[in-house]
């Protein structure tokens, strides 16, 4: 059966156990009027000044009536998660609670993943199958990365795509794998773009998807896209609790910014942009990135899916203009 | 020779000229010069500068820039990023080379931190336009007063905390109901200005401000800005059409590196 998921948890669990993860993220935002998702959730009654991301996963999980099982991220995401999950049981889904450890303590993490295994019917031996092989899918992704940030020949956009695209596999590992193989091969021919102001992307993924191109076009290329890198695992261990404990993504602000800060050296970046979602609590974490980051930083709000509005793209041009 | 440069503001736009003899402004109600002086020919705004500003030499270099800039695509000129404008302007018209610039008009504000002549960081206003000069205006009319009035008053500052611009506006009806004075309410939305723009100021602070925009001619802001953060408050000749004195400044140098 199809899964949801409203972010990253440790997918080899569910492909294991015969099913197929659905990230409602991906499903959401690729919809063909995503903000009629919002506006659907609004008339439920979800409030005007809450987080879109939230509001269109509740109305993806409606509108998909073959996904009626969700895992839903209780600790390691945010609080609106937790309302979430209320409504949408209420309408009848299934919830699966899954809770990454505040303190990124081993053993809670793996009773955690222990009890997703029994809830969904598999055990360790084919999840470190299964992990097996998804690595292997995972590893053309990390090259998509390094012919970005190092070969100069891939656009911030596309590694994003690939990058952001490993919470679920697109719910194909073989499928993508192939996708992805495409990718790098056609790649391989292009001109390398070493003119370009390099940037990092920091925060949730951008809600609006012309951010990449906007970027591009003035000049910009983003070689750093932290959360979807982090969605790919990159740091390739054998263990599943420590794959899961090394994910910076759920941990908080300072594990995340000792990955950034390592990132920004080796990638040799000029900016960053760090991205938070209206009414994010992740908003007020902006203040400790300022302080940590010693290169410039630009703060980027987004609201509704949409394009960018003309504001941003004022404050995005000024913003390269600075780094020119 | 003649260099333009043009702020495409969201209340007015404001023209700068400048040759050999020195700078000419000119200002529009934005929407009657949008309807009135421009016509769209393949998707750009076509505007007869020569005609409506009655020069007689030609124009050189066309420079723009402002809030109007994303949506419309003058003919014949570039953009160039707001805050550079308003950053070249600024320096410009001061002489200054470090300075923290603030730019309040009729929906942006905008904070800039320039060191040895660059730009090396900004904040502006996203998604709320409650601390501009939009604001001001429509409180000045909530009061019955002209927003030349409005600017005179700091002292005694009644509280007001709503964090809409409307619902101010409510806010304010209750305060004249429970009998404050004018100049009281009048320090009372100045003082919301300012605190509006504190935490901005405060993160790219300097020792001088310069203060441009239209929101720079409210004398009550300046004595509260320097009083508050003990910082010297600059307001250049002409605070409104620093950005377009920019324009010119940008339009001038393209026109000299093109020989």
């Amino acid at each position: 059966m199809k899964i949801g998921i409203t972010t990253t948890v440790p997918v080899e669990i569910i492909y294991a156990a015969g099913h197929v993860p659905v990230d409602l993220n991906n499903i959401f935002i690729t919809h063909n009027r995503p903000e009629s998702l919002v506006e659907q959730a609004e008339l439920a009654g979800y409030p005007r000044n809450v987080c879109a991301w939230i509001k269109g996963i509740y109305s993806t999980v409606l509108e998909n009536k073959d996904i009626r099982t969700i895992i839903a991220v209780t600790q390691g995401d945010c609080s609106n998660t937790h309302a979430l999950m209320e409504t949408l049981e209420l309408a009848g889904v299934t919830v699966i609670p899954f809770a990454y450890p505040f303190d990124r303590d081993a053993d809670l993490l793996r009773l955690q993943m222990d009890k997703l295994m029994d809830r969904l019917g598999t055990d360790w031996t084919a999840v470190q199958r299964t992990k097996k092989y998804l690595d292997e899918v995972r590893s053309r992704v990390w090259e998509i990365d390094i012919m970005t940030w190092r070969d100069n020949l891939v656009s911030g956009w596309d590694n994003h795509l690939f990058q952001v695209n490993c919470s679920d596999f697109q719910g194909d590992p073989a499928k993508f794998a192939r996708e992805a193989d495409a990718f790098i091969k056609a790649q391989r021919q292009k001109e390398p773009d070493r003119q370009s102001i390099r940037l990092g992307y920091i925060g949730v993924p951008p809600i609006m998807d012309d951010l990449y191109d906007y970027l591009e076009e003035r000049g910009a290329r983003v070689v750093f896209n932290e959360t979807q890198r982090q969605f790919t695992m990159p740091y390739g261990v054998d263990d599943l609790v420590e794959q899961y404990r090394l994910y910076t993504y759920p941990y908080g602000i300072f594990y995340r910014l000792k990955d950034i800060l390592v990132e920004l050296e080796r990638r040799k970046l000029d900016g960053i942009i760090h991205y938070a979602q209206s009414f994010c609590y992740r908003q007020i974490e902006d203040l400790i990135v300022r302080q940590k980051i010693n290169i410039p930083v630009l703060t980027l709000e987004g609201d509704k899916p949409n394009r960018l509005d003309a504001r941003t793209k004022m404050r995005l041009d000024s913003f390269v203009e600075m780094l020119r | 020779m003649v260099w333009c440069g043009i702020d495409l503001g969201s209340r007015n736009v404001k023209v700068a000229l400048l040759n050999n003899d020195g700078v000419r402004y000119y200002k529009f109600d934005t929407i009657k010069f949008y309807r009135e002086h421009g016509r769209l020919v393949n998707g750009k705004l076509q505007v007869d500068l020569e005609s409506l500003l009655s020069v007689e030499e030609q124009i050189d270099t066309v420079v723009s820039t402002g809030y109007g800039r994303q949506t419309v695509n003058l003919a014949g000129a570039r953009a160039i990023p707001e805050i550079k404008a308003h950053v070249l302007g600024a320096a410009y018209a001061t002489g200054l080379t470090d300075f923290t610039l603030l730019d309040l008009g009729g929906q942006d504000s905008k904070v800039a931190l320039v060191s040895g002549g660059r730009m090396v960081d900004f904040q502006t206003n996203d998604k709320c336009a409650a601390s501009t000069g939009r604001y001001l205006e429509n409180m000045a009319d909530v009061l019955g007063i002209s927003t030349e009035e409005l600017s005179r008053y700091h002292e005694n500052p009644v509280e007001l905390t709503s964090t809409c611009a409307i619902f101010g506006e409510t806010e304010l009806i209750g305060r004249v109901v429970e009998g404050y004075s004018t100049a009281s309410l009048a320090a009372g939305v100045n003082y919301t200005i300012f605190k509006r723009i504190r935490p901005m100021l405060q993160k790219l602070l300097s020792p001088v401000i310069v203060f441009t925009g239209g929101v720079a001619a409210n004398t009550a802001l300046r004595k509260i800005i320097r009083r508050e953060l003990a910082v010297e408050v600059r307001v250049p000749p002409a605070p409104q059409y620093a950005g377009a004195l920019g324009c010119c400044l940008a339009a001038r140098r393209e026109g000299e590196n093109r020989g």
